[in-house]
């Protein structure tokens, strides 16, 4: 009797195993359908940045170039000024992360320490700001840089992108700033430590998280912004990357490998970055998207 | 809570820098908008005051306005209606099978902190007729679906879903991290206690998962909307609004007037309207979500 329970069970346990095992397979088959969706188009991009015209129009875009074209790259760089176009990048990204780093921290440890009555009104006006679209003020900032003399300069740049990036940075700092314990404060106050040191030795340091996830957001946000830099700027020798990248595409219009080889390249920096900081970077995309 | 007591001149050295950049550079210029949006002003000249003339006119008389916020908000129920719950099905699955989730959620992510630049310009090399080398269309040859092939952001009847495409695919990565992130926040020791009443599975999914990430959903959903307003950037580099305003968002219809057209007054009341839709829709969003959450807890 026994041997009849155990032969009827098994082979119930035997279809739930393969039935789960089937189940398992289903779902690593999409989600890898589904990396092959979100990375292979860079992967193209990179071999057809590397492929001859005539590859490139031969209609095998699966297969790998016959030989790397690395002049294509070569070609990208010198006709298309590249490395100046990531110099100002890198210039004014680091201005624009260094000015939102110290003028939020101020403004957020007075918002998360003093007492005062505004503290309230103040962070309200800074959330308002996140709700409001960059786009609707690109035609008076246009005019306003106009008339003060700052048009197709950097400034017209490194202005903007600190104040449309101080509310989520004052709301991140702050939030941050409130859980410091009161009795570091309290002895800082025996030593006879005013407003100022109390922010610089002893607030600042603490709150190196925060910052590092302001600079992370600042840092995608503004390296990668492109309609600001495409209104205010005009001068070739001071467009940031994605801007110089997106002229050099549209007027290099026929030798495709080329185009490629930019692409890849205004890609490159960023992704060289992600590669040793994904973590990091997805924390901090994380944190800004659940404080905005 | 706010121990420290100070003098005005002490707060006023710590807050002003940033409230005064803040104020000149957005509300200041938000503010002129809507100003100039009662003016008829082509930016040189004297401008005349004209009341809501541009608004009846952008409300009433205006082809392109209606179909371009439509396209907006299409964008954005997509984004709620597919992406979103997509993402969410993605986040539930990779959490229950995969042992080492955090490569495959990176490599996810990776296309949402690249340039709007580089991947229209990405997707438009894909699009891009074979003769041309585009990827999408050499594939459709390939399998022999010839008939399937087009044009795909210049023929007006599907460049807008192109477009829709490109924004939805960028983004699915930011969706799933986001709820995985929620996911993974839920403790433990609920899904066990679960499993004693029976629950598993999907089953658990409904009762467990769904009601605990509901306020991460509702930043999924805000980032929705942001997202297909920012979609702007996308359809400026991959069709400017084109073919004949087949693509055209409230946004790029805002940056033609004021600045191709140079109709300063005009724009003006576009970018106005922009700031309204866009505070009511978080409005929206926001008490939608209360109503939900005191339903649930």
């Amino acid at each position: 009797m026994n041997r009849s329970v155990s032969t009827a069970v098994k082979p119930a346990a035997e279809a739930c195993a393969l039935w789960s095992a089937f189940k398992k397979g289903a779902v690593v088959l999409m989600l890898s359908v589904l990396f092959v969706t979100q990375l292979y188009p860079l992967l193209w991009l990179l071999t057809y940045s590397l492929k001859t015209n005539e590859e490139i129009l031969s209609g095998r875009f699966f297969a790998l170039p016959e030989a790397p074209q690395w002049i294509n790259f070569t070609q990208a760089i010198e006709a298309g000024q590249y490395f100046r176009y990531l110099l100002n990048s890198l210039f004014v990204t680091t201005v624009t992360m260094l000015g939102v780093i110290l003028l939020s921290s101020l403004a957020a440890f007075a918002v998360a320490r003093f007492r005062w009555k505004y503290g309230q009104v103040v962070m309200l006006l800074f959330l308002v700001g996140l709700m409001i679209p960059m786009q609707a003020t690109l035609l008076p900032l246009m005019i306003m840089f106009k008339n003060i003399d700052i048009l197709n300069t950097h400034l017209s740049l490194i202005f903007p992108y600190i104040a449309f990036q101080t509310p989520l940075s004052v709301f991140i700092l702050s939030g941050f700033m409130r859980t410091i314990p009161h009795e570091v404060e309290e002895s800082a106050i025996m030593d006879g430590a005013g407003a100022f040191r109390m922010f610089r030795s002893i607030a600042l340091p603490i709150s190196i998280p925060p910052v590092v996830t302001v600079c992370i957001l600042t840092f995608i946000n503004i390296w990668n912004e492109y309609i600001m830099a495409a209104t205010f700027i005009s001068s070739d020798r001071l467009k940031t990357l994605p801007f110089g990248v997106n002229s050099f595409v549209s007027q290099y219009s026929v030798n495709y490998g080329a185009i490629g080889a930019f692409l890849v390249l205004g890609a490159l920096p960023v992704i060289v970055i992600y590669f040793f900081l994904a973590e990091r970077i997805t924390k901090g995309m994380v944190t800004g998207a659940v404080k905005g | 809570m706010n121990v420290l007591k100070v003098s005005k001149w002490t707060i006023a050295a710590f807050v002003l820098p940033a409230l005064l950049l803040y104020a000149c550079l957005v509300f200041v210029p938000i503010i002129v908008s809507l100003y100039s949006g009662l003016l008829d002003w082509n930016g040189i000249g004297t401008s005349k005051f004209v009341g809501l003339g541009n608004f009846t006119k952008l409300f009433f008389s205006d082809p392109v306005f209606w179909p371009s916020v439509r396209r907006t908000l299409v964008l954005a129920l997509l984004s709620m209606g597919i992406q979103i719950p997509f993402a969410l099905f993605v986040a539930i699955l990779i959490n229950r099978y995969i042992k080492r989730p955090n490569f495959l959620v990176s490599s996810y992510f990776l296309p949402v902190i690249l340039s709007v630049v580089i991947i229209g310009q990405l997707w438009k090399t894909i699009y891009n007729p074979s003769a041309m080398g585009g990827m999408l269309n050499q594939i459709l040859e390939g399998l022999q679906l010839q008939g399937w092939t087009r044009a795909w952001l210049t023929d007006p009847k599907v460049a807008t879903y192109a477009l829709y495409f490109v924004a939805l695919w960028q983004y699915l990565g930011y969706h799933v991290l986001i709820q995985f992130t929620g996911i993974r926040n839920i403790p433990s020791e609920i899904y066990e206690a679960a499993k004693l009443d029976g629950a598993e599975g999907f089953k658990a999914d409904y009762h467990i998962t769904f009601p605990m990430i509901i306020p991460i959903f509702k930043i999924s959903v805000v980032l929705a909307f942001i997202g297909s307003l920012q979609s702007f950037d996308l359809v400026m580099v991959m069709t400017a609004g084109g073919p004949a305003h087949a693509t055209d968002v409230i946004s790029t219809h805002m940056y033609h007037m004021s600045f191709l057209s140079l109709k300063y007054g005009y724009g003006s009341a576009i970018a106005a309207f922009l700031v309204v839709f866009c505070l009511l829709a978080t409005l929206v969003i926001n008490l939608m979500f209360n109503r939900i959450e005191k339903r649930y807890s």
